[in-house]
């Protein structure tokens, strides 16, 4: 007789066996497999709210692939490009470098739960997360490399991680805490508690809706076939946060999500921010940035902590203050020094900026006059009197510029340790140092390795060492400074 | 001797490195970091403080002032 799934799932999931030949502690070492150690029993009821089998994964995620490929086969190579707004080009080539093998990182991640996670139905779900991981980075660098016709810069979807690119150089840090060099407890709570129910919502949910009103069905299809992975896998971090919590470790818990928000929220107004309010073409819009971390970020993450009786991080009124500002300082910093970024990077036509003003009453008094000023720097002496040519002050944490303020506001500070003298952005980034200075004081930021010799400080071999071939690869101003209130229309690349 | 120095001056949206020598003035260094900004032709008197919030003396040498590599300045006009 041939069982039905729900007779054998649970026996299948829970296989957990008895080592005779070692004991538990060496089989699932504390350095590895997370502290606190706690026995056996404590593990025993791991459960995930979504149950799946090998057999329905396989099924599922053949269809998910034939529904990506079935759209990549309709558009057909030559029309890839075609009616595609010059600007969301750009997004999207920022997103694949940016992304692309940082899922491969999640990977590994994933992997190392499978291994080394307590319970055999979490290791079950990272076997399955692992699989997600590596389609999530194989899709992106197939459609990367059908870009390359058009755009040799796509060959960044595979080539981004393994440069010396200051943005990737930042996003690289972040990984590598939160996916690479953490134990499986740290990896549930930051990368599928924090990172995937937090944050990767936003960056493909709402890239999808984007990419539908932008007209960009393949990357679409594609961000919103691995938001549906993500989801299915983000469900590790709830179980083992109840065992965390019900387990005496509620401090530990609260300082990962205090920690990983903060480095999460940095990237993502990086990443996400600037793309979505100065890539996206304003009919693509949906929302702005704000109202979406608002709605769905914020308001689901405070869900999530209720459920367990946590706090909102320490530094949450601050978080909300940047909300209205961060991302577009960051703007600024990527519009003047573009000639470091593999993309292009857009000024603000007019509609565009009355676009963010209606969004953010405070943006045009704020930022406006700094673009105005841009603006008049290139009528009076062309592209060169519009790039910043002095080093930015970067954050020995979050490896970011220290632009996180605006005219006024300043949330820079330093940390006198060991004979170095450490610059942060802000206060949560100097207390995340803090709280675990042996494993981020030796990093040297892009221009810690300058002022040391390690890095060069002319231009033009910067670029050479960040992997950047000047001037072919580097970032330029979108328009070519052909603005559309002089030239109508647009020319498109 | 020489500093690299982290300025911010209260119009501008990013912090910029300072190379100097440590025997120019705070008037001197104020003057370095506006002209890297994006406001330089506002002019006007320049306030600057340490980290701390404490007014630095603009005729005093960045030496005297007490900033050493790595410090931050701030700039403020008016």
């Amino acid at each position: 007789m041939v069982l039905r799934r729900d007779e054998w799932l649970d026996l299948a999931r829970k296989v957990d066996w008895t080592p005779r030949y070692v004991d538990e502690r060496e089989l699932f070492p504390e350095e590895i497999s997370g502290r606190p150690w706690l026995p056996r029993e404590a593990w025993r009821d791991w459960n995930e709210a979504y149950r799946t089998t090998y057999r329905e994964y396989v099924a599922n995620q053949r269809e998910k692939d034939a529904a990506v490929l079935g759209v990549r086969a309709a558009l057909s190579k030559p029309r890839l490009f075609d009616d595609l707004d010059p600007g969301w080009v750009q997004l999207v080539k920022f997103h694949n470098g940016a992304v692309a093998l940082a899922e491969y990182a999640g990977a590994v991640a994933e992997l190392r739960m499978a291994r080394f996670g307590r319970d055999s139905a979490w290791r079950t779900m990272a076997t399955l997360g692992a699989l997600d991981e590596i389609r999530h980075t194989q899709i992106p660098l197939l459609i990367g490399h059908d870009l390359l016709a058009y755009d040799g810069n796509f060959d960044w979807t595979h080539k981004a991680f393994h440069t010396n690119e200051w943005v990737i150089l930042a996003a690289r840090h972040l990984f590598d805490d939160m996916f690479l060099a953490a134990d499986t407890i740290d990896l549930a709570i930051q990368l599928n508690f924090v990172f995937e129910t937090g944050f990767t919502s936003l960056q493909f949910m709402a890239m999808a809706a984007m990419a539908d009103r932008a007209h960009h069905h393949l990357f679409e299809k594609t961000v919103a076939s691995i938001q549906t992975d993500e989801a299915r896998h983000s469900q590790i971090g709830r179980p083992v946060m109840r065992a965390l919590i019900e387990n005496g470790s509620r401090d530990r818990a609260q300082y990962l999500i205090d920690k990983m928000w903060w480095r999460c929220w940095r990237l993502f107004l990086a990443l996400s921010g600037t793309a979505m309010e100065y890539l996206a073409p304003v009919s693509a819009r949906t929302r702005s940035f704000k109202e979406f971390m608002t709605e769905w970020v914020t308001e689901q993450f405070v869900k999530n902590l209720a459920e367990f009786d946590l706090e909102k991080p320490w530094f949450w009124d601050l978080f909300v203050e940047e909300l209205d500002y961060a991302h577009h300082s960051l703007q600024l910093g990527l519009y003047t020094y573009r000639t470091t970024l593999w993309f292009d990077v857009a000024m603000p036509d007019r509609a565009e900026r009355d676009w963010l003003n209606e969004k953010y009453p405070q943006w045009n008094e704020t930022y406006g006059a700094l673009w105005e000023e841009l603006e008049r720097r290139w009528e009076a002496g062309g592209e060169a009197g519009t790039l910043s040519y002095g080093l930015p002050a970067l954050c020995n944490l979050c490896q970011l510029p220290a632009l996180f303020i605006r005219p006024g506001r300043n949330t820079a500070c330093t940390l006198e340790m060991g004979g170095r003298r450490y610059l942060f952005c802000s206060e949560p980034c100097r207390w995340i140092f803090q709280q675990e200075t042996s494993r981020f004081a030796e990093h040297k930021s892009v221009v810690d390795r300058i002022v040391a010799g390690d890095a060069p400080g002319k231009l033009i071999d910067l670029h050479q060492w960040m992997g950047l071939q000047a001037p072919v690869e580097t970032g330029k101003d979108l328009r070519r400074g052909l603005d559309p209130w002089r030239l109508d229309p647009v020319p498109k690349r | 001797m020489r500093l690299y120095l982290f300025g911010f001056a209260s119009d501008d949206f990013l912090g910029r490195v300072v190379v100097t020598p440590d025997e120019r003035t705070v008037a001197q260094l104020a003057d370095q970091l506006v002209a890297w900004g994006l406001a330089p032709q506002r002019g006007g008197f320049l306030t600057v403080r340490n980290e701390a919030g404490d007014i630095l003396d603009p005729a005093a040498t960045i030496a005297e002032s007490g900033l050493g590599n790595g410090d931050i300045f701030k700039v403020e006009r008016g």
